[in-house]
């Protein structure tokens, strides 16, 4: 296999794990990774909360992720971090780190499958989003049949007044790669979110990870928002992922929120404007992913903008909850026995 | 779904490769119109474009593609994209110097394809025209 030829020219195993996760830096001390190497002596704690998670492949022990910051409570930030380990481990197990692991084995080989099993799984991270008094907050997350790179998340951000922070992102392309690149950014925009001034800041932070450390040869659409939860006022950044919908409370015309700048991971430094919105009583916010658009027929029909427009306008009185559902339904039974070839993603935060 | 490509070599002024894509580019398809253009590339083509005309959709995958394919026109081996630590790293990027590089050109390009590439931000990489003949010309 060609891919697994070109792999064999990088550097050795654990210094290959290494290179993978030194692109992580202290994001305003939201989260620092590294990896501990057999053998070699393990750095001091510090003081805050910490995780770790050994890599074993093939009964042989090949290093120690370790992972320090506040960022490590979030339960996104944790599944990511077992999602890079998993990967790892799938890698090694198919003879795909030099020198990490023997010749691929049967055992290694049952193990690179079994760890590729867990990754697909671990992708379909429940994010129950928090309880926000006065907000109805949904969430839906189909994987596609490949592992893969869509994420959402909803969480309360440190800051005076508990703003609302949100994600929607989605990677180019599919496959272990997709999925690892996801992995990282993950815990990347959310501590970014957290840590940054405001949406834009965090995702220009975020695309100059990617581009300097990362020279990702993939890319990520990102739409980040702060919502302040008492005054009902947004701030979104969105680079290259698809337009957002304000569904008005008082029956007047959905919109789409149009401005944005390039994707993550193209261009250095990033040029993106943050959008200012509210959300008055009775509004509701729809963010989504190509998936929902992209859906297929067997017949090879796309379910497209229009049709999502219109079941979004037929249901946009119910509950953010209910929309989201009508919607991910509709998609659903649209590409009913077609395996999804991306993965669908649909957020809802409605105002009472 | 499904995807056709054609492609002819033509006299502009210098050689150019015009290679036509009808149909789709997605998930199914991007690595193996990467796979089309090497070979145009060993056989000593320079300046390849993108007939567009008849594409009707484009996924994230295939911009992947696209940028995929301006790799291989530069002489460099882009990383499978699908598979190992290489796709995370190793492509030096020039756009952001502000370099604009015109060694695949795109013309033709139809509304939907159009959208994602400019709300992608991956238009700015690709110098483009509305038809065959402006782009031909314009080398």
């Amino acid at each position: 296999m060609r891919s697994q030829e070109r792999v064999l020219t990088d550097t050795a195993g654990p210094e290959a794990i290494d290179a993978i996760l030194r692109p992580f830096m202290r994001l305003a001390g939201e989260l620092a990774v590294r990896f501990e190497a057999p053998g070699s002596t393990p750095a001091a704690p510090g003081d805050g909360p910490r995780l770790t998670r050994d890599i074993l492949v093939g009964g042989r022990f090949l290093g120690r992720i370790v992972a320090e910051g506040p960022a490590v409570r979030a339960r996104p930030v944790a599944a990511s971090l077992e999602s890079i380990a998993l990967a790892i481990e799938h890698l090694a197990g198919a003879g795909a780190l030099p020198d990490a692991t023997a010749a691929a084995d049967a055992r290694s080989g049952i193990e690179a499958e079994l760890a590729l099993s867990r990754l697909q799984q671990r992708s379909i991270v429940s994010l129950q989003p928090p309880d926000v008094a006065g907000y109805d907050l949904a969430g839906y997350y189909e994987p596609a049949r490949e592992v893969g790179g869509d994420f959402f998340e909803l969480f309360r951000l440190r800051r005076r007044g508990r703003p609302l922070g949100m994600v929607i992102a989605d990677v180019t392309g599919k496959g272990i790669a997709a999925a690892l690149l996801m992995a990282f950014a993950r815990p990347v925009i959310h501590s970014a979110l957290q840590a940054a001034p405001g949406p834009a800041d965090a995702l220009r932070r975020t695309n100059r990870i990617l581009v300097d450390e990362l020279h990702t040869a993939l890319f990520i659409t990102a739409l980040v928002g702060r919502l302040d939860v008492g005054t009902g006022r947004l701030s979104i950044a969105n680079a290259g992922h698809e337009p957002p919908l304000l569904i008005p409370g008082d029956g007047g015309p959905i919109s789409t929120i149009e401005e944005g700048g390039p994707m993550l991971g193209m261009f250095s430094p990033l040029d993106l404007t943050e959008i200012q919105v509210e959300l008055r009583p009775g509004d509701k916010l729809l963010l989504y992913t190509d998936g929902v658009t992209d859906a297929l027929t067997s017949t090879g029909e796309r379910f497209g903008k229009e049709r999502m427009l219109a079941t979004v306008e037929a249901a946009r009185a119910s509950s953010a909850t209910d929309l989201v559902h009508a919607l991910s339904s509709a998609v659903s039974g649209f590409g009913e026995g077609v395996l999804p070839a991306d993965d669908v993603t649909i957020v809802a935060v409605g105002r009472h | 779904m499904a995807m056709q490509t054609t492609a002819e070599r033509v006299e502009a002024g210098v050689p150019v490769t015009v290679m036509a894509l009808s149909g789709e580019l997605d998930a199914s398809n991007y690595l193996r119109l990467v796979d089309d253009v090497r070979p145009l590339y060993d056989a000593g083509a320079r300046n390849l474009l993108l007939d567009l005309t008849d594409l009707s959709f484009i996924s994230s995958s295939g911009l992947v593609s696209l940028y995929s394919i301006l790799k291989v026109m530069q002489g460099e081996e882009p990383p499978d994209p699908e598979y190992g630590w290489s796709a995370l790293h190793s492509m030096e990027r020039d756009a952001e110097d502000g370099k604009t590089q015109d060694v695949v050109r795109l013309c033709g390009m139809q509304p939907p394809v159009a959208e994602v590439l400019q709300r992608t931000g991956l238009d700015a990489m690709f110098p483009s025209y509305p038809d065959r003949e402006t782009a031909l010309a314009a080398y």
